[in-house]
């Protein structure tokens, strides 16, 4: 619902306050995704907008302030840009409803037309559903999106077909994995569950109601679930009740974390579980259970959080982070904010 | 950079010009004194000074050479010795960056290590909460135990049930035959007496 409430606020304002000079101060970065090569960071804000930053030139040393601000800007979509993903050659981005494709090569060349848009069926055509969630089943070169409409839908990226929807979901969804091995997609949404589907048959295998869980429940937050990763047997969930480890084979929490504040996206990173939410930092924590830093960043509260891992060029793996703030932190090192690019 | 050591020698040689210029003097300054010791119609003592001042600065340009002979070896040696030194820090270079990327991959190891064992204690601690295999195990077979107890117990129960129902029945029937015999026999008794 919090989530709804923004979007209409933000559509509504976003003619008037896009055309003010301080349109920096409302700005909120929603999503972010690096390029296949490694070197570009693409991220979506409220406005619809997305912007391309140069990271090879932003890290070299000698970068300069014009470095920072994006090579590229242009509107993709009417409402704000909730989901990027990127593929091997294109960036999809979820914005109003809708899905676009950019190619990676054409907007390194400052083209912004998109390679294709699309649309899910949704059942109602008076109001368009917001697309909260993206990603890609690798096995099967489907798309996976969770949106406003309680439902996920599955698209063949090759032929663009709208294959299956997933229906179970009582309230929007917030967030979606892929356990490739397994076959499965999870899904967490505003009505507190934790959904594991089997992306064959299409049917729900297991339902985990987090808030039902004393250990991780936090009832003056809400049951919604806004953040979920996973990796092999492990899956990270949090939102309204406290962001919490579970073993997937048993169906059991097996750590807490007491972070305040609801988390928006969480990563495996190494040894080490790094979460961004409301609160001005980033956390690091250890799968036991215990935080072990909390490092300061420019927003206030953060909505996303993203590693380039994709390069083997050592000066491009950093850790970017984006929030309710024109400017997206990067970290070169974990321990600290090297610098802000902005938007 | 030849232009330049041309440059910065001739410069060098420019400055130095007055030991150079020392040297080339004395010697021009002996070779006169030689010609003019040669043509000199002098007294003998004037030529024997003379002579003696020509072998003091022949003993001075033989010094002078001397030395320089050893500084330029000097030279050579030091750098032998630069060339040895740097080459050995070149290969503690090379030890160094190899000594870096080793430990970096025992880092990366170290990590994985770390990350399984904490996945193990997290798992440990799921697992610690529930109760043990053998004492649920014990209270199975105690719970067993006491059913088939209670079964037998059951059984039994039945059994005396049945057996008590039957000897019941027994009883009953003998009386109502008893009753019947003793209805027809007053019968008959009563006939008699009539």
């Amino acid at each position: 619902l919090q989530r709804k409430l923004r979007s209409i606020w933000s559509i509504s304002l976003l003619i008037l306050l896009s055309r003010y000079k301080d349109r920096h101060l409302h700005m909120s970065v929603f999503s972010q995704s690096f390029s296949p090569c490694g070197r570009f960071l693409a991220a979506g804000n409220n406005y619809g907008e997305i912007a391309v930053f140069s990271l090879s030139s932003a890290l070299s040393p000698d970068a300069t302030d014009l470095s920072q601000t994006p090579i590229l800007t242009f509107t993709a979509h009417e409402g704000p840009v909730f989901s990027l993903f990127s593929t091997d050659s294109h960036l999809l981005s979820a914005g109003n409803g809708e899905i676009s494709a950019w190619s990676w090569a054409e907007l390194i060349k400052r083209n912004t037309k998109a390679a294709w848009t699309r649309r899910p069926n949704y059942k109602s055509s008076l109001e368009i559903p917001e697309i909260n969630a993206m990603t890609v089943n690798p096995t099967e070169n489907s798309l996976v999106i969770g949106g406003g409409d309680n439902n996920i839908h599955i698209m063949d990226l090759e032929s663009g077909v709208f294959k299956s929807v997933l229906q179970g979901h009582t309230d929007y969804i917030h967030c979606l994995s892929v356990r490739e091995r397994e076959g499965e997609i999870l899904s967490g949404g505003e009505d507190g569950a934790v959904r594991i589907w089997d992306h064959r048959t299409g049917q729900s295998v297991h339902c985990i109601e987090v808030y039902k869980y004393e250990e991780c429940a936090r009832p003056q937050y809400g049951k919604w679930i806004s953040c979920l990763t996973t990796e092999s047997d492990w899956m990270l969930c949090g939102g309204g009740p406290s962001l919490s480890l579970w073993h997937l084979r048993s169906m059991s929490p097996t750590s807490i974390f007491p972070l305040s504040g609801c988390q928006r996206q969480a990563n495996f990173y190494q040894d080490m579980i790094l979460s961004v939410g409301e609160g001005q930092c980033v956390s690091h924590c250890l799968l036991g259970g215990e935080v072990k830093a909390q490092i300061p960043c420019t927003p206030h509260s953060l909505n996303t959080l993203a590693l380039n891992l994709n390069s083997t060029d050592n000066r491009v793996r950093v850790l970017t982070v984006g929030g309710s703030s024109h400017q997206i932190d990067v970290f070169t090192n974990l321990s600290y904010r090297t610098f802000s690019l902005s938007f | 950079m030849g232009a330049v050591t041309d440059d910065e020698v001739i410069r060098k040689r420019l400055l130095i010009d007055g030991d150079g210029a020392g040297d080339d003097r004395r010697i021009n300054v002996l070779l006169k004194s030689f010609t003019k010791w040669c043509n000199s119609t002098g007294s003998p003592e004037e030529g024997f000074t003379q002579y003696q001042r020509m072998l003091g600065t022949l003993a001075q340009c033989e010094f002078s050479m001397g030395k320089t002979l050893l500084v330029y070896d000097m030279n050579l040696r030091e750098m032998e010795n630069y060339e040895k030194i740097y080459t050995d820090i070149e290969q503690n270079i090379t030890s160094a960056h190899d000594k870096i990327s080793e430990c970096k991959k025992e880092i990366q190891r170290a990590k994985r290590i770390r990350k399984n064992r904490q996945e193990y204690d997290a798992l440990a601690k799921v697992i610690q909460q529930h109760p043990d295999r053998h004492e649920t195990l014990k209270q199975l077979e105690a719970l067993d135990k006491e059913l088939q107890q209670l079964s037998h117990i059951k059984e039994n129960v039945e059994d005396k049930l049945e057996l008590r129902k039957k000897q019941f029945h027994v009883l009953l029937s003998t009386i109502q035959e008893l009753q019947q015999t003793l209805e027809s026999k007053s019968g008959d008794c009563g006939d008699q007496v009539m």
